[in-house]
């Protein structure tokens, strides 16, 4: 093995370049900012700034989301099954607002002339009702070809059942439009529900050009080999990543998960909630065992952001995240019926909050937490920008005006709205997951995370957070240490008292063979590769199917009892309740094949500031002290390993400022993470 | 449902202070709406039929003690938010609020006590905190068989319907009661399926009282009351205020509809307007008819507030006070508010037309924030049961729409639900519950209205019956002789149209017939109306319906001039 490893996370001010060297465990860190003319410029220039070079780049990537939000991918075609031309367009039928007339759909990302239709057809049980018409089949790619497209999705309905005529139509297509990216669905995501499916291959065509452009590219310029980050917490190699880059789709979030779940399971924490707040949106994930929440249903480019149903639906393995319109820049205002709303619109970067200088006129998170006196003006940003209090107290005190409040009551009254909205959003998020606050813990990072850490975990009732050293930099750190994975999945829809046995034992063995294939273009091992199986599973006419993780011996006992009660208890896990005696269906299955990450113990360079610790004492408010505090303020760099703090404290670094409240106190680990343990609210 | 009860007189300070302030309002607000959102999440979960699960067919709310309804979940099927609140209040009045214990669940489908038809189950639960009642949780679910001839559109009363489940417990204490467990089993196709759905139902309630719970707990409040009726005087507010933009005066409008095949339905409204209150009159509406195309009161209701609440005032979260300022009254013995017994069951055909009904007659004065009407509205429904050739019993429901109408400056929305909120499931799924190819699902050309902007498009499906076996086929097909119409100069939307193995009459369009294996049904669910003049329209638009084959080059020509 290489003695360096990078990871590069590119985001939208900086790039975060972290390295990582083997033999002495410990990690540089360089922070640069973003290119976004050419990203590559950022990394190159960051990798090059290192100490040494490294031997293996693992990168995130917000490419191809942007590309979806933005419309940015290319002329693509579809060809699909006689009768279904316009799934993409006809969605799931519901209105996403109940009472708002004025909305529209997305717009499908082919456009109707370029959806053509082909005779042929499968049934439900995947045989072939009418062949494929291959006449037909050669008239429709070469009526793309003329049109110009650069990709072609086909997708054919029933085809999670059986991919033989759509592999036959891509088969025709090569031949007839050489040069031009096809993709099918039953490649992409042979998942049954033909919206979804359809859908995610389409998203898939639509960027694959680009995608895999830029990754080449990437690669060739760095001249070692290069991972990627996927939307479920894995790793793959660049030029793997080419045959599916629709999953690189939650890249960049998901590093930012691996990385939170790393650190504190590092810390010694396996349940926790990760909380990412940034500018804009605050991001949860929840992290069982060490390992994040994962999902295989997601929506991409909504076009109202956080309506579900306004954007794209994709079946691709990720980790479950919730996006919440709460961030530093979210604006807070009166709304139409006479009470304080924030969020979801944001000041953003640019203006920003009133307290940047820039022009931003309206009253923000941020502008609240300064107030507050949660920031201190002069070392934002490491110093790097200073707010101004007189713009922030000017923008409040005209919301205030609004609502007969004065200023101080105003701040605290953003704070406590854009809390409680986290706070709402997550425990419908914990409900939907069928679990309990009370089992996690918190990690909190991002910008304005470990400001919001302590009302939101109060508010949750979860009683430790952790501000894990070297949290800046969790996405770039989450690279280094997720493992190399692929998950491949197969629909087989059959009641297990019908199951054949043998077909699904073909079916798993194909696909692990085909994702040991993807490993070992890795440079994996045979022998470090380990698989994970899991059914999903439902009750017979229930359409709810849920992932259910099966040993190798329940699989080798053949047996439906042993599959049945594998589900009975997943099923009672999350519901709390399960309907024995029920019929139950197999919908799906999956496997996962993995090795071990690259890095599995990080080191930050540990010495400490020699200085003292107390920059100073200033007023921070407090609603449950009843005002304003005369408050310590703690360097973080400089504080020592076991050292012990009673809250209120304030804890600057960088990137945040970790709010330790009057309930709580903080303590500094052998790392340097620092850990806060709420008391018991007495109410 | 405003008196409070007894318990309530107690002076709760903190809960008052709550209710005056901007800051811990909306947070206590935006909570309550949660709690609805996350027992309606429990209940799609949990749930078994895939008209719950996968198409949405149900809601939940919840009320204070008094009843009042304080918040519903987002996206739930509109009528159903508001009448069961009229259920709630039925379920008081029988069973006072002091005679029920923490664990007690009412259940009840009685038409007329609740949703309109049998098929809606209703489910209620009081929520007790420190042993004093502080609140209800409620929720319809439409549920796969209740008995009777299922779901059709042609019994002569409610007897054929189904069973009718009176306001009752089905839990005491906790426990269920196993008579009624019993009597529900034995009287349903698909026991597992109802009890199944009951139980989420319950369990919905469940989530929404420990929410609530922890709501009070929370905020160290003893009781809802001063919350509950401070969110809902300020939705009232809103409401009155959007009501007052309107010029006072009588506005009034009639449709027609295609009628049983026996008798004609005509529908006739008066909207008076005066200050911040709007009075709806359906008096000169046709009488009930003979099959089941009667709608209860509750029903006229709900869909008479709710594409008033769309038009006049989408953004206010919804609840009691929302509907406060609008009266609604339909002479006893129309079609709007029928005697028992009268059938019931396929009640959204007419229901779902007052949009259309109400919409016509603000026309003049809401021209910019109303919508043609819905070739969606109503569902045209085609639901298909029978048993395959080893006996295993399915049924399919194919919950496919028609186009939104087009608005006052942007096109119709393509095959989408208005005004219910139902999704339409995958047609590979249902090809794998039940002998049945689906051929063809497909937007059809030229069937959204024309006009400046158009009307959405219908879909044209084709569907086979696969097996030998025959099976019972029932239709709910409106709008054939009296397609969608636009609005301001706007074109109708094409009409519904059904070819049975090529015949095109012959069969019930509201009814049920018998169908044989290899049997082929091709139906046009119908377009929305256009809004406004088509010559209109911007040409770059109609060259890009034409091109996308949405307009067919006729009508390009013929209505839009090009």
């Amino acid at each position: 093995m290489m003695q360096f490893l990078a990871g590069a996370d590119v985001g939208g001010t900086f790039t975060d370049i972290v390295q990582y060297d083997t033999t002495s465990g410990t990690l540089a860190l360089h922070k640069l900012l973003t290119t976004p003319d050419d990203p590559r410029r950022a990394i190159i220039d960051g990798l090059a700034a290192m100490p040494a070079r490294a031997g293996l780049v693992v990168h995130g990537t917000t490419l191809v989301t942007n590309a979806l939000i933005e419309r940015r991918g290319v002329k693509t075609g579809l060809i699909t099954t006689e009768g279904y031309r316009d799934v993409l367009e006809i969605g799931s039928e519901l209105r996403y607002d109940s009472f708002d007339l004025q909305i529209e759909r997305p717009e499908p990302l082919v456009e109707r002339r370029l959806r053509l239709t082909v005779r042929e057809r499968l049934g439900a049980d995947g045989e072939a009702v009418l062949p494929l018409d291959e006449a037909g089949m050669r008239v429709a790619a070469r009526a793309l070809r003329d049109a110009g497209v650069q990709s072609i999705a086909i997708a054919f309905f029933n085809a999670y059942r059986n991919p033989a005529h759509e592999q036959q139509a891509q088969r025709i297509v090569e031949d007839e439009c050489p040069g031009i990216a096809v993709c099918t669905s039953s490649g992409i995501a042979p998942e049954i529900r033909e919206f979804e499916r359809f859908s995610t291959c389409l998203a898939n065509a639509y960027i694959s050009p680009i995608a895999n452009r830029y990754l080449l590219e990437l690669e060739r310029s760095l001249a070692v080999p290069l991972f990627v980050m996927l939307s479920d917490g894995g790793i793959t190699t660049a030029r793997a990543a080419t045959a599916q880059p629709i999953a690189l789709v939650e890249s960049g979030p998901a590093a930012g998960t691996m990385g939170a779940a790393f650190l504190a399971r590092q810390a010694g924490w396996d349940d926790v909630i990760a909380f990412d707040m940034g500018g804009t949106t605050a991001k949860l994930s929840l992290i069982h065992g060490g390992q994040p929440h994962r999902t295989h249903e997601l929506e991409v480019a909504r076009l109202a952001r956080f309506k579900k149903g306004s954007g794209l639906p994709l079946r691709l393995p990720a980790i479950e995240l919730i996006e919440i319109g709460a961030g530093g820049g979210s604006i807070a205002a009166v709304d139409e019926l006479g009470l304080l709303g924030v969020g979801p619109r944001s000041a953003g970067a640019v203006p920003g909050p009133a307290c940047y200088g820039a022009g931003g006129e309206d009253p923000t998170v941020t502008d609240a937490d300064l107030l507050r006196g949660y920031l201190s003006p002069d070392r934002f940003l490491g110093g790097r920008m200073r707010l101004d209090r007189r713009r922030a107290e000017a923008a409040i005190a005209r919301l205030g005006r609004r609502l007969d409040l004065d200023t101080v009551a105003t701040a605290d009254g953003i704070a406590r709205v854009v809390d409680n909205n986290m706070a709402t959003a997550a425990r419908v998020h914990i409900a939907e997951a069928g679990t309990d606050p009370l089992r996690y813990r918190m990690v909190a990072f991002g910008g304005a995370g470990p400001v919001h850490a302590y009302e939101l975990a109060r508010l949750l009732d979860i009683r430790e957070v952790i501000f894990p050293l070297g949290a800046g930099v969790a996405s770039a750190i989450g690279m280094l240490v997720a493992p190399r994975s692929v998950e491949l999945t197969r629909s087989l829809v059959v009641g297990l008292s019908r199951l054949d046995w043998d077909q699904a034992a073909a079916v798993l063995a194909d696909l692990e063979e085909h994702g040991r294939e993807v490993l070992r273009q890795g440079g994996v091992a045979d022998a470090e590769i380990s698989f994970e199986t899991a059914a999903d599973m439902r009750y017979a006419g229930q359409g709810f199917e849920v992932t259910v993780p099966l040993s190798a011996a329940a699989i080798a006992s053949r047996d439906p009892a042993v599959l049945q009660r594998a589900f009975d208890s997943e099923y009672r896990a999350r519901f709390a309740r399960s309907l024995g005696g029920m019929p139950v269906e197999l919908v799906s299955w999956r496997v996962r094949s993995i090795a071990p990450a690259p890095v599995s113990e990080i080191r930050f360079a540990g010495n400490a500031l020699r200085q003292d610790p107390l920059i100073e004492r200033r007023p921070a408010y407090f609603a449950e002290a009843g005002g304003f505090v005369d408050t310590p303020v703690y360097a973080r760099a400089a504080l020592r390993p076991d050292t012990r703090i009673e809250g209120p404290a304030l804890i600057e670094e960088a990137e945040s400022t970790a709010v330790v409240g009057p309930s709580a106190d903080l303590r500094v680990d052998a790392f340097g993470n620092l850990t806060m343990h709420l008391k018991a609210d007495p109410g | 449902m405003v008196e409070a009860n007894a318990l309530d007189q107690t002076v709760d300070g903190r809960a008052q202070a709550i209710a005056g302030d901007p800051i811990a309002l909306q947070v206590v607000w935006r909570r309550l709406i949660a709690i609805a959102d996350e027992a309606a999440a429990t209940l799609r979960r949990t749930s078994f039929s895939p008209t719950v699960r996968e198409s949405n067919d149900f809601a939940c709310v919840i009320f204070d003690a008094a009843g009042n309804a304080m918040a519903e979940n987002t996206i739930g099927i509109p009528s159903f938010n508001m009448t069961l609140s009229r259920t709630l209040a039925h379920f008081l009045s029988i069973r006072p609020a002091g005679d029920w214990q923490d664990g007690d669940v009412g259940i009840c489908n009685d038409p007329w006590l609740t949703s309109g038809h049998l098929p809606d189950i209703t489910v209620v639960a009081p929520v007790f905190h420190q042993r004093r009642l502080v609140g209800w949780t409620g929720s319809v679910a439409h549920q796969a068989d209740l008995g009777g001839i299922g779901w059709a559109a042609d019994a002569r009363d409610v007897f054929e319907e189904g069973i009718r489940i009176p306001p009752l417990l089905f839990m005491k204490a906790g426990v269920v009661v196993p008579e009624v467990d019993q009597f529900l089993r034995a009287n349903s196709r698909l026991p597992d399926q109802v009890l199944g759905d009951i139980a989420a139902q319950v369990a919905a309630g469940d989530a929404a009282g420990r929410g609530l719970r922890d709501l009070l707990r929370r905020e160290a409040i003893a009781d809802l009351a001063p919350v509950s009726h401070a969110v809902c005087e300020r939705s009232e507010r809103a409401m009155r205020r959007a009501i007052s933009g309107i010029p006072d005066g009588d506005y009034q409008a009639a449709i027609d509809l295609d009628g049983t095949g026996e008798e004609d339905i005509h529908l006739a409204l008066k909207i008076s307007k005066r200050g911040e209150e709007l009075l709806l009159d359906y008096t000169g509406t046709s009488p009930e008819v003979g099959r089941a195309l009667n709608v209860v009161t509750n029903y006229t209701v709900a869909y008479s507030c709710y594409p008033l609440k769309c038009a006049l005032d989408p953004g206010t979260p919804r609840n009691e006070g929302s509907y406060r300022p609008i009266h609604v009254q339909a002479p006893e013995g129309c079609i709007l508010n029928p005697r028992f017994p009268a059938p019931v069951n396929a009640r959204q055909l007419v229901g779902h037309c007052l949009s259309a009904l109400i919409y016509k007659a603000l026309a003049p004065v809401l021209g910019d924030r109303i919508l043609a009407e819905s070739g969606s509205a109503p569902t045209l429904r085609v639901v298909i049961t029978g048993r395959r050739e080893d006996r295993r019993r399915y049924g399919a429901i194919l919950f496919i729409n028609g186009g939104m109408g087009a608005r006052a400056r942007r096109d119709g929305l393509s095959a989408t639900c208005f005004p219910s909120s139902v999704i339409c499931g995958s047609m590979e799924i249902i090809e794998t519950q039940a002998p049945l190819r689906i051929w063809r699902k497909e937007l059809a050309t030229d069937s959204g209205g024309a006009g400046q902007f158009r009307g959405g498009l219908g879909q044209d499906v084709e569907l086979e019956l696969t097996t030998a076996e025959p099976a019972t086929l029932s239709l709910f097909v409106e709008r054939m002789q009296h397609p969608a119409l636009g609005a301001l100069g706007g074109g109708a939307g094409a009409p519904s149209r059904v070819a049975w193995n090529g015949r095109e009459s012959g069969f019930p369009l509201k009814g049920r017939s018998r169908m044989q294996g290899g049997d082929r049904l091709v139906v046009r669910y119908p377009g929305g109306g256009g809004f406004g003049d088509p010559r209109e329209r911007d040409r770059a638009a109609v060259r890009a319906d034409l091109e996308a084959g949405r307009i067919s080059a006729r009508t390009a020509g013929e209505e839009y001039g090009l």
